[in-house]
């Protein structure tokens, strides 16, 4: 996890747009090689959409290879209402940079069949590669796009109804008429999020500040969904100073030494330079196994638990998460699998006329 | 394989104006509009993007410039050195020559206007009307600016208070088919297959029986208009409940406002018998005083619709020219911007711009911008009934479009008119 903390929710929305815009760069997007941004919508991005648009007029950036999946969008209200979140895409960001529309994708919350919608959503994600940076906000209760507390962390793009809270929230821009907002969502899982190659949240104010404590200073829980970034090999949080109030002491210095430090070294935090230009074609990864294994510990060195929830083939355990990972195919973690006996490899938990076995197992 | 798509190259004929300041009701607003030269048309942008997966052409950066609708003159005599008030040997060249003036016109940032025909005898209404229709049926922005209708100034009007119209053509009507004798009955009945050349009539209504014959000229679509007239307050309110929905040149040409008879003037005081009508006020100087044009404006301002009233004579040289009124052949002696009939002290209409008249507005009333430029777009547009197409910047309307930059003079601020755009296609 990487924590930025900024002075004020300007500096934490240029350091965002700052680093999409070098991600892209570096990227080095291509018609047969884009790079997939997913966006959120919501305030907390609006400071980084401004700042995009600014640079794609200086010309610091093109969109025209880049493309765009949006988290989530409201069921049964007509797509140009001024509160959807395609008129919110259109106002703050796509009608101002120079990508097409056809690289665009936001879900239909007017669909015939909303299931339909949902699954073919996340077929179109796997068709052009995974996503490469999903970019996010958070709520007040630290739901990650409409993953509302208690959403499974293993959930993928669906139906959503919205809590009673954010229908009462929500009814500010709808005239004040409960009747008028929207009671129903599309939205992307937190899974779907969790197997984007990159997840950079953007957390700004005093009102978030519970939610950024709960997920980087506790544990995962579905009560807070964002805590699962925490399973996220390449998870990025920047905040403002506001968002940290609830952080203790330690760790703010602890994140802010860090970024300290890694500065003095000549590097930002970086991400392996294979993440950074993206899943061309022709990087298929070869090491060279007998010499690795050679080097390598006989007791093989844990995958996050990441691997568990994510499966071997999404894009984010794409690459090893440590440079000195040895070999792909050790990507499915079990315990038991590390186990020599045999016995062991068929149950995680062992049967009672087993436990003479299970001694074993949790001494290893 | 993954692969972003490249926008196709097939052109849209769409672009897009972007940075600009949009004139919006009583407010410049920040933002792009997107035009097209194929429909002619202000294009909904948001909805052109997601469901036609449509880019722009090109885009214009406006560097913050203004962004308004194109102006529409209701009363313009003629301009260019041709008077719409003209009887030409050869009719055929009559055509042309309104073209000529069409392509002149959208120059000075006027996109469609009223071409005025003044008190005239009947023949040479029969003989001009046919050509002064409406003339965007092609949309071709190539066209210049664009004919609404025609505007017939008299000849139904007071004797009295004919400024420079001549005296003996002034007639009464009695009955519709005074006024379908007078014009021409094809140019003054809607259908068929051209659409009607007049749309609006200025008539005094207190001659003959004109305020009785109001509901039928409404009735097939003209605007009556109060103008030439020596109408008391009662008689001007009761053509306004009749359905006259506006007045020729506020002021000029009708009785003065006397405070225990209002006259025409009065039917911009509040009342709820009757709608307030728009009005017409001619801002060159010299028709009427700065404050009159305020204390007109601060009476009414939703009805305030700036008009030029300007003379083919505008950017000629100083000098007597000739000028057909009625059957006889006068001079109009033009020396600056001043209009004189020849040997009288009669303005003879005006020689400015319409431009001009918004700057003039702007000075003397110190309103914002956009709230000057409403007198000569969406208040005119409501006025005939055109708001949804004209004097708009809404999605759906015609792109018709002036940019402005602003100078400060030592007079003031004043607009000037650096683009013009008709159909979605910049013309100058």
């Amino acid at each position: 996890m990487r924590l930025i903390i900024r002075d004020d929710s300007d500096a934490a929305s240029a350091y965002v747009a700052n680093y999409i815009v070098d991600r892209i760069k570096h990227f080095a997007p291509t018609p047969a090689h884009p790079f997939v941004l997913g966006l959120p919508t919501g305030s907390s991005p609006l400071g980084v959409y401004r700042k995009l648009v600014e640079k794609y007029k200086a010309g610091e950036v093109s969109f025209e290879n880049v493309i765009t999946f949006n988290m989530d969008e409201y069921i049964g209200i007509p797509r140009d209402h001024p509160e959807s979140y395609h008129s919110f895409m259109w106002k703050n960001f796509f009608s101002h940079v120079n990508i097409h529309p056809r690289n665009v994708n936001i879900l239909n919350g007017n669909a015939p069949n909303l299931e339909a919608e949902c699954v073919e959503y996340e077929a179109k994600i796997k068709r052009v590669g995974g996503i490469d940076l999903f970019l996010a906000g958070i709520g007040e209760d630290g739901h990650i796009a409409f993953n509302e507390p208690g959403s499974s962390l293993a959930s993928r793009t669906r139906v959503k109804t919205l809590a009673y809270d954010t229908i009462l929230a929500n009814s500010r821009f709808f005239g004040h008429d409960l009747e008028k907002v929207p009671k129903m969502a599309l939205t992307v899982g937190v899974q779907t999020v969790l197997e984007a190659r990159e997840v950079v949240v953007i957390i700004l104010g005093a009102r978030k500040a519970l939610a950024l404590q709960r997920c980087i200073e506790q544990g995962v829980n579905h009560m807070w969904t964002l805590s699962s970034l925490q399973l996220h090999p390449h998870p990025m949080i920047v905040c403002d100073e506001d968002a940290t109030l609830e952080l203790q002491v330690k760790t703010v210095k602890y994140f802010k030494s860090i970024e300290k430090v890694a500065l003095a070294q000549g590097f930002e935090q970086i991400l392996p330079s294979k993440i950074r230009t993206g899943p061309a074609p022709e990087t298929v990864i070869q090491a060279p196994r007998e010499v690795e294994e050679a080097q390598s510990p006989t007791i093989v060195a844990p995958q996050p638990t990441t691997s568990r929830l994510l499966k071997a083939s999404t894009p984010a355990a794409e690459y090893p998460v440590r440079s000195v990972s040895p070999d792909a195919d050790l990507v499915p973690d079990r315990m038991a699998s590390r186990i020599p006996d045999p016995s062991l490899t068929q149950r995680l938990t062992p049967g009672p006329e087993q436990s003479g076995h299970r001694v074993g197992a949790v001494g290893a | 394989m993954p692969s972003a798509i490249r926008p196709a190259t097939p052109t849209t004929g769409i672009t897009k104006l972007t940075n600009c300041r949009l004139v919006r009701g009583d407010s410049l607003v920040n933002g792009d509009i997107w035009v097209s030269s194929r429909t002619g048309k202000i294009v909904q942008s948001q909805r052109a993007f997601y469901d036609e997966l449509i880019v722009p052409d090109e885009t214009i950066d406006l560097g913050g410039r203004i962004v308004s609708p194109g102006l529409i003159d209701c009363q313009l005599n003629g301009a260019f050195g041709f008077n719409f008030s003209t009887l030409l040997d050869d009719t055929t060249q009559y055509g042309k020559k309104v073209k000529e003036v069409n392509k002149l016109m959208v120059q000075t940032g006027v996109t469609s206007y009223l071409p005025t025909v003044t008190s005239q005898t009947s023949e040479l209404y029969h003989a001009v009307l046919p050509y002064l229709g409406p003339s965007g049926q092609q949309r071709l922005s190539a066209d210049g600016a664009e004919v609404l209708g025609a505007h017939v100034e008299g000849p139904f009007l007071s004797p009295t208070k004919n400024g420079i119209h001549k005296v003996d053509v002034l007639v009464e009507a009695h009955s519709f088919g005074d006024l379908e004798a007078m014009y021409g009955q094809e140019n003054i009945t809607p259908g068929s297959d051209k659409p009607m050349p007049i749309k609006m009539i200025t008539a005094a209504p207190e001659r003959g029986a004109m305020t009785s014959l109001i509901p039928e000229i409404t009735r097939r679509g003209i605007i009556y208009s109060i103008g030439h007239s020596e109408a008391t307050f009662e008689e001007a309110s009761a053509a306004v409940s009749q359905g006259a929905t506006m007045i020729t040149h506020l002021f000029n040409a009708m009785r003065p406002l006397h405070h225990r008879n209002p006259g025409v003037f009065g039917v911009l005081g509040k009342a709820e018998s009757h709608e307030q009508p728009y009005f017409g006020v001619i801002s060159d100087g010299i028709h009427l005083h700065p404050t009159t044009v305020k204390i007109a404006w601060n009476a009414h301002p939703e009805g305030f619709i700036l008009v030029t009233d300007a003379m083919h004579l505008v950017g000629l040289p100083d000098g007597a020219y000739q000028w057909r009124n009625g059957e006889d052949i006068d001079h109009i002696v033009k020396k600056g911007s001043v209009l004189l009939l020849e040997g009288s002290d009669k303005i003879a209409g005006s020689s400015i711009t319409l431009i001009e008249c918004v700057n003039n507005f702007l000075n003397w009333s110190g309103t914002s911008i956009p709230q000057a430029l409403k007198a000569v777009t969406a208040t005119p547009a409501a006025m005939l009934g055109i708001q949804d197409t004209k004097g708009t910047l809404e999605a759906g309307a015609d792109a018709d479009l002036v940019i402005f930059s602003e100078e400060r003079t030592e007079s003031g601020l004043k607009l000037v008119v650096d683009e013009v755009w008709k159909f979605g296609a910049r013309v100058h």
